[in-house]
Order: structure tokens, then C-alpha cells, then sequence
């Protein structure tokens, strides 16, 4: 039987996010911005994992189903990203955002 | 205070120095071995939360696949590896707006209990058969988007352009 405190794991994934958020607002090269994203994000899905697993009833599975699927939608999203980063390397000759200013790359 | 909280509490802290000295070691490089410690101490900690499968989703998707992705284009887009980035300071605005976020989503630990609460434990069969079952649907659609995704990215890098 393992008991642990949920107060502690909000705390945890609220400044996990807060990090996120402060690298995505940031940095400027391209590549960071992507982890910054990936940090916010495993953030998010911990929130699902961890309110199902001090949960009663099928609300944890729930939750492990949900963490799934955004698991699967996070690398996907970083897959898109990295086509994005490559793009724009090839026509700008740079990954910095601050000059991605046009959308037809 | 028991053995899982302490576990807890050290995974915690690794988790949180990793995250910001991914975000601010200058080597790129640096940065991508940061963030892999990083998904592997989420993996942990999806095994201490009685999820094993996701724990072990979390290390071949995140600390493999991903980690690999980004080192794939941290090489494709400069030409020496380890040449260091520009510093970019701790700038006063995003820096006071992460702290204000963090302060708003964390006074909701208020209404919530403040004791040690027991997991629940979950057999992976369950997890399967809620997986493939009721939450049918959204895992199709993640494969419509995960094919949508495979799609767009070949249009973005696609040879002669322009």
C-alpha cells in the first residue's frame, strides 16, 4: 500500500509548467522552444496520471488512457515541430524564431 | 516519513533541476542530455505512482524516440554540434509571468487534502481493455492525426521547393 501526498504533486507539476512556460516565452532558438513545450506538457499529462491514481473507482484508468493518448499527441507534435525547425533552417539559413516572420516558409 | 515519499520527493527535485538546467545550459547538446535525465525521472515517477505502463511508454517514446528526434535536429541544422548559443538573460516579464502562473495554479493545493493519500493500484490488463475499449475512438483518432502529422511533415521538408 503506497500512500503519497497529492499536494506535493500539484506543487511538482505546477512548477514544471511554470519552467515550461518560461523557456517558451524565452528562448529564441527554435529547438528550445520545442523542449520548453515537451516540458509544459509531460506537466500536464503527470496531472492526469496522478489525479486517477488517488482516485476511487475506473477514474484512475481513465486517466492512464488519457496520458496515452497525450504521450502519442505530444511526440507527434514534436515530429511536426522538428519539420517545421528543418524548413525553416533550409529557407531562413537560422532557427531563430524572432526571424520566422513570414508564414510561407 | 516512508520510503515512497521520500522517493517522491528526491524524483521531484531532480525532475525540477533538470527542467531548468535543460533551459539554460548554453550548449545546445547539453541541453537535449538534460532533458533526457528529465522524461527518464517522469518515467520513475509514473512507476511510483502505480502506473507501470505508461512508465514504460514514457521511456521508449520520450527518452528514446523523442530525445533521438532532437538530437537529429540539433545536427541537421548546424554545422559544428557543439558550437554554444547566445546568451539570452533572465528577462523580468516572462520570468514574473511564470511565477504569477505557478501562484495561481498552486493555491488550488488549498482545496485539496493535505494528508497522505493511498493509490490505487491498476492491473495493465484493465488499462488494455479500458484503452481498446471505451476509449476506442480517441486512440483512432490519434492515429488519424499521428497519419496527418507523417503527411504535413513530408510536405514541409519536401525537395524542390521554391
Amino acid at each position: 500500500m503506497t500512500a503519497l501526498p497529492l499536494v506535493g504533486f500539484v506543487a511538482l507539476s505546477s512548477a514544471l509548467f511554470a519552467v515550461g512556460l518560461f523557456g517558451i516565452l524565452t528562448r529564441r532558438n527554435f529547438i528550445l522552444v520545442l523542449i520548453a513545450i515537451e516540458i509544459a506538457m509531460n506537466a500536464a499529462i503527470l496531472n492526469f496520471v496522478y489525479f486517477g491514481a488517488f482516485s476511487n473507482g475506473t477514474a484512475g484508468l481513465t486517466g492512464q488512457a488519457v496520458a496515452v493518448v497525450l504521450i502519442g499527441f505530444a511526440a507527434t507534435e514534436v515530429a511536426v515541430g522538428l519539420a517545421i525547425v528543418l524548413a525553416l533552417n533550409r529557407v531562413k539559413g537560422t532557427i531563430n524564431v524572432a526571424q520566422a516572420n513570414e508564414l510561407k516558409l | 516519513m516512508s520510503l515512497e515519499e521520500l522517493a517522491f520527493i528526491v524524483l521531484a527535485a531532480v525532475a525540477l533541476f533538470t527542467a531548468v538546467a535543460a533551459l539554460l545550459v548554453r550548449e545546445l547538446v547539453h541541453t537535449i542530455l538534460w532533458i533526457a535525465v528529465f522524461f527518464v525521472d517522469i518515467s520513475a515517477i509514473y512507476f511510483l505512482l502505480e502506473a507501470p505502463f505508461l512508465g514504460v511508454l514514457q521511456l521508449g517514446v520520450y527518452a528514446g524516440a523523442v530525445t533521438v528526434l532532437l538530437l537529429f535536429g540539433v545536427m541537421l541544422t548546424r554545422k559544428r554540434i557543439f558550437s554554444r548559443e547566445a546568451v539570452t538573460g533572465l528577462d523580468a516579464v516572462p520570468l514574473s509571468l511564470a511565477v504569477v502562473t505557478f501562484i495561481f495554479v498552486v493555491t488550488a493545493v488549498g482545496q485539496l487534502p493535505q494528508s497522505s493519500e493511498t493509490l490505487s493500484v491498476y492491473d495493465p490488463t484493465l488499462l488494455s481493455q479500458n484503452l481498446f475499449g471505451t476509449n476506442g475512438p480517441w486512440l483512432l483518432l490519434l492515429g488519424l492525426l499521428m497519419m496527418g502529422a507523417v503527411a504535413g511533415s513530408i510536405y514541409l521538408v519536401r525537395e524542390g521547393r521554391e
